[in-house]
């Protein structure tokens, strides 16, 4: 009904101009506007269309014109959190039956964390007044109220007086042009009440917590820089709108936590705009929230955006050269060129480009793998192969091993059997050796996932097989540059200092680094596996290296016992595994579980939420927790009781999680944010918190920091 | 040797105004601007900007329900001959510290930011101010009750609990949620109604109104710091560096 008024409205509006612009009838200025009331936040009049009231006519159109000074704002009906729509009285007025306010579609602002919509710069608010005696004289007595808000809100109370007398029929006298032309501008500017092809349909879903608001719309219209509007009963508020496209854009969805919830809430009204396009629809209910669309937007890669991607996930490969998960097999291979110091440099040169293509072998294999799980439908994250015992128990006993030999526990002597080819690579020649180093050397990375690693990552399994070609050939060329390099320029390695007593130092504190790296893979299987599983695999690999460090044993048992305990070691971890061991709880910190609508309402009641995105597979996850969340005083500042600790577990693939991720542009973890009154949309913190980082920003989400700011 | 000295002259030019970008801010934020007011005589104004009183109509506060209106209990002259102890009175005798009358309505968006970030540092820097609430409700009936309700919360010696929910709740107060929030608070909620229609309470409302008044405040937030009176949302850096003001001043000032 208001739109068919609003319609009929247009069309006076602009028949009215017509006219007057064909019939050159110089009207007198300002004749259908009251005196502008004016402040220093807003200028503020009454027009109407009409200069006189037509014969037999029962209706007039007008406009509350406030032209808000900069940085001014006032708002729209439903006002968001807080504020104060307009109001105008007209009670006082002769000749007037009914007066119905029209609001142009609304515009979000956001400060200080409360959402407001509303107007700046000029609005007219169109009125359609309808006469309680046609024709007859008109005096309008209007009492108009409104809040206008810079960084100081002033209440303004304003009154006007506009007398319209009894026109001829003449129709070019009783219409001002000026005034006209304003009213229609920003009558065109309401929202249509009615669905259209463009603007189908609009559906609905409210979760029986009351905690979200999710919105579907349907039609043909492709959406740019769309915005969502629900209105819910007066009380109802609601937070930001989390709002993604599909089907070309012609599908809408939105998700909206709910602040607040009025008790007596109808059905919602949706206004949706979209530049100047506006439309205020009834929501259909659904029985269960519509499933957001997919990011069609993601499986288009642009050249540059690979470029960027793939440079990002060579410099992740560099980087990851000196993790310390890394580093030891690096420095093994290192160590041998040092050990074999005579060796021919074309011997060192093809044995370091043979490890290159050992780190391009994997890369590649794992490319394929990716893409082969991919094509079958199959969530792939990186390093969730450390979600799998048998394969963090295989790595333990290798590392184990391994670490046992640099130790000095034993030799290994034997390259033949390929485990112990792996590990004596460093030490021994030829090329399969020096391939196993850098295809190890890639294994081993693959938990580290540091710094914008993941984002590469992320955005190769999301991407086509072309994005995870590229990507996991320039993570493999960033990995295996120390190769290459010494390839190239042996002398590099051999610039290395003389082999001598320094070399055991070194080869123990290697052996030793390795040996932490075992013992936090020992720590991530007991998240995943259970202790059970642990002791059994610790056990059975400390027997396995007693095995192998006793050389007297006769052979054949010797060998039968060390294939015998490494299987049972790998295998034990399985089958022991304790299903129910999931996410651990070493903590003080009291953590939430994840919820993202919740953010909203705790912030909106003034408190501090803290989001840890983490899982037992991220090894940099790990390390924020036990040097920074978990210590004083990021541990006591997270256990105030305004300051909300969750925890996102990504251990298993989340696709919530992964979708707020990606709200961040960000694929991979280790993810953390901190939201609060003085940071509504979240700070987000690097990859490698530091105590100082999250402290601040505590503080900030707070609010105290941001009025220091202005 | 004369383009030696240009160099020179170049470089001197460029740090010059180097130390000029990087000093500049210090300068303006060590220069508060005060303007000494007429009236209340003995106060000064902070800044002023662009709604200075005195542009705007003046105003008390969007229509509301006329029959509800209480009758004038407080008079522009019983509020001007204790200018003081009606900004001040309720934080009792006067201390050492710089006392504040924070002037606010629940239903204005940044005086929710003024009033937590105040509250907030009332709380930290406890030995330097303290800060005295007026309600000053102008946006209507919503307004009005809040206002109300945390009035006679105060008289249970609860206000600043009811202050916090209030400024974080997206709801219009209504009768409902006024009575909700008393169970969560715990208090009376029989005895906070019979207060929030005392006259002592509408004598304390008034009061606020009339000081808003004569200090021709256009809109909220607005706050007295000792004797200097700012207007709108401002920052807690402008807020120390008047309360630092407020220290050094050696005259005899208002209060």
């Amino acid at each position: 009904m208001l739109l068919e008024n609003a319609t009929n409205w247009i069309c006076l509006a602009l028949r009215a101009a017509a006219v007057v612009v064909f019939s050159q009838v110089a009207t007198t200025a300002n004749a259908a506007t009251t005196e502008i009331q004016t402040s220093p936040a807003a200028d503020v009049a009454l027009i109407t269309a009409e200069n006189a009231i037509a014969p037999l006519s029962s209706s007039i159109s007008a406009g509350l014109v406030i032209s808000l000074s900069d940085g001014w704002k006032t708002y729209w009906r439903s006002p968001g959190e807080v504020g104060f729509p307009p109001e105008l009285d007209l009670s006082g007025s002769e000749n007037v039956a009914e007066v119905e306010m029209l609001w142009p579609a609304p515009h979000r602002f956001t400060a200080f964390g409360i959402e407001n919509f509303g107007y700046d710069g000029e609005v007219v608010l169109p009125i359609r007044i309808r006469l309680e005696r046609p024709g007859e004289p008109v005096a309008l007595r209007a009492t108009a109220s409104l809040l206008v808000c810079s960084d100081i809100c002033v209440p303004l109370d304003m009154e006007f007086a506009l007398d319209l007398p009894a026109g001829s029929d003449t129709e070019a006298l009783q219409i001002d042009r000026a005034s006209a032309d304003r009213i229609a501008e920003f009558a065109a500017q309401v929202p249509s009440e009615i669905a259209s092809e463009e603007f189908a349909e609009i559906s609905a879903f409210m979760d029986a917590e009351a905690r979200t608001l999710t919105i579907e719309a349907r039609g043909t219209h492709v959406y740019s820089t769309p915005d969502v509007f629900p209105e819910m009963g007066e009380y109802t508020a609601f937070g930001v709108p989390d709002i993604r496209l599909g089907e070309s854009g012609t599908v809408l969805w939105a998700q909206l936590p709910i602040l607040a919830l009025d008790e007596e809430a109808a059905d919602p009204f949706i206004t949706l705009t979209d530049g100047d396009q506006a439309v205020t629809l009834a929501a259909t209910p659904l029985d269960r929230a519509p499933e957001p669309p997919f990011a069609v937007d993601r499986m288009r890669t642009e050249v540059t955006t690979l470029l960027w991607i793939a440079l990002l996930a060579f410099g992740g490969g560099m980087i990851l050269n000196v993790m310390p998960c890394v580093l030891p097999v690096l420095s093994i291979k290192l160590a041998s060129v040092i050990s074999g110091g005579g060796k021919a440099r074309s011997e060192t040169r093809s044995g370091f480009l043979a490890s290159a293509l050992g780190v391009m072998a994997f890369m590649w294999a794992l490319a394929a793998i990716t893409f082969g799980l991919q094509q079958i439908g199959v969530t792939v994250g990186w390093g969730l192969q450390f979600q799998n015992p048998m394969f963090l128990a295989l790595m333990i006993v290798i590392l184990a091993v391994f670490a046992a030999n640099m130790i000095g526990l034993f030799e290994i002597s034997l390259p033949s059997r390929w485990q112990t080819r792996l590990a004596a690579s460093g030490s021994r020649g030829g090329f399969a050796g020096d391939f196993a180093t850098g295809a190890f050397a890639a294994v081993l990375a693959t938990p580290c996932s540091a710094p914008f690693l993941g984002t590469a990552i992320a955005f190769a399994l999301t991407g086509g097989a072309m994005d995870i070609a590229s990507v996991f050939t320039a993570l493999g060329l960033g990995l295996s540059t120390p190769y290459f390099a010494i390839a190239i320029y042996p002398r590099m390695a051999q610039a290395m200092p003389k082999p001598g007593r320094w070399m055991i130092v070194l080869k123990v504190l290697l052996g030793l680094l390795l040996l932490l790296t075992a013992a936090w893979l020992v720590w991530v299987l007991s998240g995943v596996a259970g202790k059970t599983a642990v002791i059994a695999t610790t056990t059975l690999t400390a027997l396995l290296i007693g095995v192998i460090a006793m050389k007297r044993l006769p052979e054949v048992p010797r060998w039968a016992g060390m294939a015998i305990l490494a299987v049972a070691a790998v295998v034990s971890a399985s089958q022991l595994a304790d299903q129910s061991a999931g996410s651990r709880s070493t903590t003080t910190t009291e953590w939430a579980v994840f919820d993202r609508a919740a953010i909203a309402q705790h912030v909106s009641r003034g408190e501090v939420v803290f989001v840890d995105v983490t899982a037992d597979w991220c090894l940099t996850c790990q390390a924020n927790k036990v040097l920074v969340l978990d210590r004083d005083p990021v541990a006591d500042a997270l256990t105030a009781e305004s300051v909300i600790a969750m925890r996102a577990d990504w251990t298993r693939p989340d696709e919530g999680i992964s979708r707020y991720l990606a709200s961040f542009d960000r694929y991979g973890i280790p993810f953390n944010a901190v939201y609060g009154p003085g940071a509504p949309d979240g700070i987000v913190l690097s990859e490698l918190l530091s105590t100082q980082a999250v402290m601040e920003a505590l503080s900030q989400a707070s609010a105290r920091e941001v009025a220091g700011e202005n | 040797m004369t383009s030696r000295r240009a160099i020179l002259s170049l470089l001197a030019g460029a740090a010059v105004v180097y130390g000029g970008v990087k000093l500049a801010p210090l300068a303006f934020e060590a220069d508060l601007e005060f303007t000494d007011l007429n009236d209340p005589e003995g106060f000064r104004s902070f800044g002023g900007g662009d709604y200075s009183s005195g542009s705007f109509a003046p105003f008390i506060g969007l229509s509301t329900d006329a029959e509800a209106e209480p009758a004038q209990l407080v008079t522009e002259q019983d509020v001007r001959a204790d200018i003081c102890g009606s900004l001040y009175g309720q934080l009792g005798p006067p201390d050492n510290r710089i006392r504040i009358a924070a002037f606010s309505d629940y239903y204005c968006p940044f005086c929710r930011v003024q009033t937590r970030n105040l509250a907030a540092m009332a709380e930290q820097y406890s030995d330097r101010m303290a800060v005295a609430w007026h309600e000053l409700p102008l946006l209507g009936d919503a307004s009005e009750a809040a206002a109300r309700a945390a009035l006679a919360a105060r008289r249970q010696g609860r206000y600043v609990e009811f202050q916090e929910q209030l400024i974080r709740t997206p709801f219009a107060a209504n009768d409902a949620y006024i009575e909700t929030l008393s169970a969560n608070i715990g208090v009376d909620h029989a005895m906070l109604v019979q207060d929030m229609a005392s006259d002592a309470l509408t004598r304390e409302m008034q009061t606020s109104k009339m000081l808003y008044r004569i200090f021709r405040f256009v809109g909220t937030p607005a706050m007295v710091i000792g004797r200097t009176a700012a207007m709108g949302q401002i920052s807690d850096r402008q807020i120390l560096a008047i309360v630092s003001s407020e220290e050094g001043d050696l005259s005899d000032g208002a209060c």
